[in-house]
C-alpha cells in the first residue's frame, strides 16, 4: 500500500480566483483536497487509483502515435478547423496556437461569452479596475451585481474579505444589488455588514446608481425594483468609500454587456472624487492566461482566425457556436476538467471530432480521436492566470502523470 | 561553426575602433556564436561586406515590449493592430501591430534595424510570471525587465516604520531575485501607493498620505540599495509629475537629492517642461541638459515624441488618469495591482500642429542635441509612449542631418516654432555617436561586457548597415543581422528566427529576510511568497535566464 502523502500549499487552477493554500493527500494515484479548499476543487481534484484510458480512434483503442497520426491526417485535409474548450494551462495554450498556426483555424475558449460581454465595455470607453489583493485590503464597500458569485468561486469573500485587511479596518460594507447572499457568503462575510437589495433588472438599478453618484436625481420612484431612497442612500455610501469596487459576473448575467458597461461608468464617476475600481469575475479554466498569450502572440483576444499567415479577430462571427457552422473539424480541448463539446448534432456539425479531453468526459458522439489528457496541476505542472489578468501561478504535479499534457498531445499532432 | 565577415568597416566605439572615419576595412571572425581574434583557420560561411558599416547589434535600455500593460494596450487598441496587418512573405507572418506590436512582430521589427538585445523597464512583480513568459516568444532579441519598485505597500510600511537600509536591501534583493529582474525602475516615486489613497499629485517632497513617506526618501533609500547590493545598472528613475509644466524644478531638484550619487532619468523630455510664455508651456531641455552635464552620475534616455497615433502605456497610473481627458481615441484602461503599482493605458495622438506635441518633440530633440556626453545619453522614443520604435531610423536621421531637422521643423505649429532653440543648434550627430547611443552606450550603463562592442570575446550580435547619406533609409532595414552568430536578417528581411535569452541580475542579499515575505504574502496579498516567486525553469521555455552576478558593497 502506498503511504499517504501530504502536499501543502497546492495552487488551484480551476475557477480563477487562483487559491494557492489547498491541503491535498495523494496516495499513490489516488487524491483527495483537505480543507481549505471549496466543492469544486474538491470534486476537480479528487482521483481514484484507477488506470487512465487510452487513445480511441472511431471508437477504437489505439496507440498514442495511431491517434496523433490520425489527427494530423484529418487536420491537413481540414479546410477550417475549429480549435475549441481551449482548457489548457499556458505551454497547452501556446502549442493549439502553433497548431492554428501550422493548419490554420478559429481560436475560442468555451467560457468566453462572460470575456467578450465586458471586453465590449472595455474597448468603447475602457475602464478602471483593480486586482484581488487591492480588494482584499483596500475595499470599504463592494457592490455585487446579480446572483451571489459564491457559488461559482467557492472561496471568493473568504479571500476578499480577510479578518485583518491593511486598510479597510474601519467598518466594510457588501452591498448584493440582484439575488441574495447565500449562507456561504454570509459565513465569509462574517466581518463585514450585509446589505441585499433585491432587483430582478440590475441594469436599470445600475444606471439610476450612476445618475445619483454623479449627483444628479433621475426621475422614477423605483429603480430595477430598489425603491430611489434606497438607491440614494447607496450612492452616498459609494460616494463616501475610500475605496468602493462593483464586481459582477458577465457570464451569468443576461444583460452582462450592459451590466459590465453600466457599473464601469459608475466607477468612473466615483474615481472623480474618490478611489476604486471594478472587479469583473471570470477566469475559469485558465481562459485569462489563454486569452493574454493569444493577445501578445497574435494580437487579438479569443474568437480570432488564423488563416494564411494572418489572423482576423471578430467577436461574432469567431465565436464557438457561429464558427461551428463553417468549421469542417472540431479540435475540442478541455484538461480541467470532463467539459464536453456543445450539442453537435443538434448544431448539424458533420465535420470531424478531435478531443483533447479530461479522461471522465462523456461525449455524446464518439471523437473520431480521443486522447485523454493529464489535468494541470495533478498530473503535471504548468502556469495559469487568475481573473484578473495580471497574477498567474505554478501549478505543481501531484502524482506520476501517465497522460500527456495538452502541450505534449498537440506536439504529437502536429509531428504527425 | 567558424564565420567570417570580410571587408567592412569596424565602428566599435567601445574599443575605440573607428573604420569608417580611417576607411580601414577588415574581417571579423566568429566563432562558436562569439567573436574572436582573427585566425587564418578555414570559415563555414564568409559574407563579403564590400565596406558596409559593421556595429555591435543594437540594445535598447528602454522599452516596453512585454508584461500586462502592453496586452491591456493591444485589447484596447485594436485599431493598431489591425492597421498593421502581418507583413506579407515576411517570415513570422504571425502579428503585427505598430505601438504595440505582438511579441514576433516586436522581435522581428528590431531585428531588421539591427537591434538584437531589449529592456523591458517597467515589470510589476505581481506580473513577473506572465512577463517573463511573454518575452519568452519574442524572438531574435535578448531581454531583461527592471522591477518597478517604490509604490508597494511592503516597501512604504518599511520606511514608515523607519526601517534600517539593511532590512531594504534585504527586501530589495530578494525581490530581484523572485521577479528574475535585471533593474530597479522607480516610477513616480510614492506616487502610484499615493494615489490608492486618492492623491491627484505627489512632490518630490511631500508625505504619502497614509505612510507619511516622500518621493525624495523612496529615491534615496532605493539609490542606496542598488549601490550596496551592487546591481550594475543604477536605479532607472522614471520621476515625479510627469507631463506638468514646470516639472523643470523637480527633475533639477531630483538630481541634486542624488548627491553624487548614480542614477538614470528616464524619457527625460517628459520631465523637462517649464511654464514659461502665454501658453505656461516651455522648454527646459537647456537648463536641464547644462545640469546633466555638470552631474557625470546622472545618465539619461529621451522618451523623444514622434507624431503620429500611438498608445501610451505606464504604471504611473496617477499621471495617466490626469492626463486621460486627452486619450485619441476617447478610451482609456486604469488598473490598481496587487498592493505592487499599477497601470495606465491612453491612447494617443501627437500632431504637429499641436502646439504642446510641436513643442514636445522640439524638447527631445534640444536633449539630444545639448547633453554632451554620447555615453550618458540614449536613444528612446519610450516605446511605445513617445513613439514606436520603428521611428528610429528617422529619429536618427533628425540627429545626424540638421537641415533635414530644421526642414521638419518649419513645417511645424508656427508658435511652437518660436519657443524652441533647435534651429540655432548645429551639431549633428556622427556615425560613431549614434553608434555610442544605440549599442555601446547602453552596453556599459547596463553592465554587460560582452555586448555592445566587437572585441574578441564578445556575443556575436552584430548589424552590418549599407552606407547611406540618408541616414533614415541607411538605419531602416540592416544589410545583414547576425543573432549569437546566426543569420537573422538578410537585406532588411527576417531570415531566421532565432530564440534569445534574458538577462538577470542576481545580487547577494540577507536571507533572513524570506520569513518576513511569507508572512506579508500570506497575510496582506493572499497569495504564497513561493507561487509569486519565478523560478529559473519558467525562464526562455525551461532554457533559463543568463545571470548577471553582482559584486555587493561599492558605494
Ligand atoms: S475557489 Fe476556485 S481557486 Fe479557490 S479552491 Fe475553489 S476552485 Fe480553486
Ligand atoms: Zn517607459
Amino acid at each position: 500500500m502506498a503511504e499517504v502523502q501530504t502536499i501543502e500549499n497546492v495552487a488551484c487552477g480551476f475557477c480563477g480566483l487562483g487559491c494557492d493554500d489547498l491541503a491535498v493527500e495523494v496516495e499513490g494515484r489516488a487524491i483527495r483536497a483537505r480543507a481549505p479548499v471549496c466543492p469544486e476543487a474538491a470534486r476537480l481534484l479528487r482521483r481514484i487509483d484507477v488506470p487512465d484510458p487510452v487513445a480511441r480512434v472511431a471508437g477504437e483503442e489505439a496507440g498514442p502515435t495511431d491517434a496523433a497520426r490520425v489527427a494530423h491526417q484529418i487536420l491537413a485535409a481540414a479546410r477550417s478547423p475549429l480549435i475549441g474548450g481551449f482548457g489548457a494551462d499556458m505551454a497547452g495554450a501556446g502549442a493549439l496556437v502553433d497548431l492554428a498556426i501550422r493548419f490554420g483555424g478559429v481560436l475560442d475558449h468555451y467560457a468566453s461569452d462572460g470575456l467578450f460581454r465586458n471586453y465590449a465595455a472595455a474597448q468603447r470607453t475602457g475602464w478602471l479596475s483593480t486586482t484581488l489583493a487591492e480588494v482584499r485590503n483596500r475595499c470599504d464597500v463592494l457592490l455585487v451585481v446579480g446572483d451571489d458569485p459564491a457559488a461559482t468561486w467557492g472561496r471568493l469573500f473568504e479571500r476578499l474579505f480577510p479578518a485583518t485587511p491593511l486598510f479597510a479596518d474601519q467598518g466594510r460594507t457588501v452591498v448584493f444589488l440582484g439575488g441574495a447572499p447565500g449562507e456561504k457568503a454570509s459565513a465569509q462575510l462574517a466581518g463585514a455588514s450585509i446589505v441585499h437589495h433585491a432587483s430582478a433588472d440590475p441594469v436599470a438599478a445600475l444606471e439610476a446608481l450612476g445618475s445619483l453618484v454623479a449627483g444628479r436625481r433621475p426621475p422614477g420612484e423605483s429603480f430595477g425594483g430598489i425603491g430611489a431612497e434606497a438607491l440614494a442612500a447607496l450612492a452616498e455610501k459609494l460616494r463616501n468609500a475610500h475605496y468602493a469596487v462593483v464586481t459582477w459576473n458577465a457570464a451569468e448575467l443576461d444583460d452582462g454587456d450592459l451590466v459590465a458597461e453600466r457599473a464601469t461608468a459608475l466607477v468612473d464617476t466615483l474615481n472623480l472624487s474618490t478611489r476604486g475600481g471594478v472587479f469583473p469575475l471570470g477566469g475559469r479554466d485558465n481562459i485569462i492566461g489563454a486569452n493574454q498569450l493569444l493577445l501578445w502572440r497574435l494580437g487579438y483576444p479569443f474568437r480570432t482566425a488564423v488563416r494564411g499567415q494572418a489572423s482576423a479577430h471578430d467577436g461574432a462571427l469567431f465565436a464557438t457556436q457561429a464558427a461551428l457552422a463553417d468549421a469542417d473539424v472540431l479540435v475540442w480541448v478541455s484538461a480541467f476538467r470532463p467539459e464536453p463539446p456543445p450539442d453537435l448534432a443538434a448544431m448539424n456539425f458533420t465535420g470531424k471530432l478531435i478531443a483533447l479531453a479530461h479522461p471522465e468526459t462523456v461525449f455524446d458522439t464518439e471523437p473520431d480521436v480521443l486522447i485523454p489528457v493529464g489535468t494541470p496541476g495533478v498530473d503535471h505542472a504548468g502556469t495559469v492566470f487568475r481573473m484578473d489578468s495580471i497574477v498567474s501561478l505554478p501549478l505543481g504535479a501531484l502524482r506520476v502523470a501517465t497522460l500527456p499534457s495538452v502541450a505534449e498531445a498537440v506536439r504529437r499532432i502536429a509531428e504527425g | 561553426m567558424r564565420l567570417r565577415l570580410k571587408g567592412g568597416r569596424v565602428l566599435d566605439p567601445a574599443n575605440g575602433e573607428n573604420g569608417v572615419a580611417a576607411g580601414a576595412m577588415r574581417d571579423i571572425e566568429i566563432e562558436d556564436g562569439r567573436i574572436v581574434a582573427p585566425t587564418g583557420l578555414k570559415a563555414d560561411a564568409e559574407y563579403d561586406l564590400g565596406g558596409d558599416v559593421v556595429m555591435a547589434g543594437g540594445i535598447d535600455l528602454h522599452s516596453h515590449i512585454a508584461g500586462g500593460k502592453m496586452n491591456l494596450a493591444r485589447l484596447l487598441m485594436q485599431e493598431d493592430r489591425r492597421a498593421f496587418p502581418e507583413m506579407p512573405g515576411n517570415f513570422c507572418g504571425c502579428g503585427g501591430g505598430r505601438a504595440v506590436p505582438t511579441a514576433h512582430a516586436t522581435g522581428c521589427r528590431y531585428a531588421e534595424l539591427g537591434y538584437t538585445t531589449v529592456f523591458e523597464p517597467a515589470m510589476l512583480g505581481a506580473n513577473a510570471r506572465g512577463a517573463h513568459l511573454e518575452m519568452a516568444d519574442i524572438p531574435n532579441l535578448d531581454t531583461g525587465a527592471y522591477l518597478v519598485l517604490g509604490n508597494d505597500d511592503y516597501f512604504q510600511r518599511l520606511l514608515a516604520a523607519g526601517a534600517g537600509q539593511e532590512q531594504v536591501n534585504a527586501y530589495v534583493g530578494w525581490m530581484i531575485e523572485a521577479t528574475q529582474a535585471f533593474a530597479i525602475k522607480i516610477v513616480n516615486p510614492g506616487g502610484i501607493n499615493a494615489f490608492k489613497f486618492n492623491a491627484r499629485k505627489m512632490d518630490l517632497d511631500e508625505a504619502n498620505p497614509h505612510y507619511g513617506v516622500s518621493p525624495r526618501k523612496v529615491l534615496t533609500t532605493l539609490i542606496r540599495a542598488v549601490t550596496e547590493l551592487g546591481l550594475p545598472h543604477p536605479i532607472h528613475l522614471h520621476g515625479c509629475n510627469l507631463g506638468v509644466p514646470g516639472n523643470d524644478e523637480t527633475t533639477l531638484a531630483t538630481i541634486l537629492a542624488t548627491e553624487g550619487r548614480r542614477l538614470h532619468l528616464t524619457h527625460l523630455q517628459f520631465h523637462s517642461y517649464g511654464t514659461e510664455g502665454d501658453k505656461r508651456f516651455s522648454s527646459s531641455a537647456a537648463r536641464i541638459a547644462e545640469m546633466v552635464n555638470a552631474n557625470p552620475n546622472i545618465s539619461v534616455d529621451v522618451g523623444q515624441v514622434m507624431f503620429g497615433q500611438t498608445v501610451t502605456a505606464s504604471a504611473d497610473y496617477m499621471s495617466q488618469y490626469r492626463n486621460r481627458g486627452l486619450a485619441s481615441p476617447k478610451k482609456s484602461i486604469g488598473m490598481d495591482i496587487e498592493l505592487d503599482a499599477a497601470c495606465g493605458v491612453v491612447p494617443f495622438e501627437y500632431k504637429d500642429k499641436s502646439f504642446v506635441n510641436a513643442l514636445q518633440w522640439a524638447i527631445g530633440l534640444e536633449l539630444f542635441l545639448l547633453v554632451e556626453d554620447p555615453w550618458r545619453i540614449f536613444l528612446t522614443t519610450d516605446h511605445p509612449n513617445g513613439g514606436s520604435f520603428t521611428t528610429y531610423p528617422h529619429l536618427i536621421r533628425l540627429l545626424m542631418d540638421r537641415d533635414f531637422r530644421n526642414a521638419q521643423l518649419a513645417t511645424l505649429n508656427k508658435a511652437a516654432q518660436a519657443h524652441t532653440l533647435l534651429a540655432q543648434i548645429t551639431r549633428e550627430y556622427t556615425l560613431e555617436e549614434i553608434a555610442i547611443l544605440t549599442r555601446a552606450g547602453p552596453a556599459r550603463i547596463l553592465g554587460l561586457k560582452d555586448k555592445g562592442h566587437l572585441g574578441p570575446g564578445a556575443v556575436a550580435d552584430i548589424a552590418v548597415h549599407a552606407e547611406d547619406a540618408d541616414r533614415e533609409a541607411m538605419f531602416s532595414a540592416a544589410r545583414l543581422v547576425f543573432k549569437g552568430g546566426r543569420l537573422i536578417v538578410k537585406d532588411g528581411v527576417v531570415v531566421e528566427l532565432a530564440q534569445g535569452t534574458t538577462h538577470v541580475a542576481r545580487p547577494d542579499f540577507d536571507r533572513s529576510v524570506d520569513t518576513d515575505m511569507q508572512r506579508w504574502f500570506d497575510e496582506a496579498v493572499g497569495l504564497k511568497a513561493q507561487h509569486f516567486r519565478v523560478s529559473d525553469g519558467e525562464l526562455r521555455n525551461g532554457a533559463g535566464p543568463t545571470i548577471l552576478k553582482c559584486e555587493g558593497g561599492a558605494s
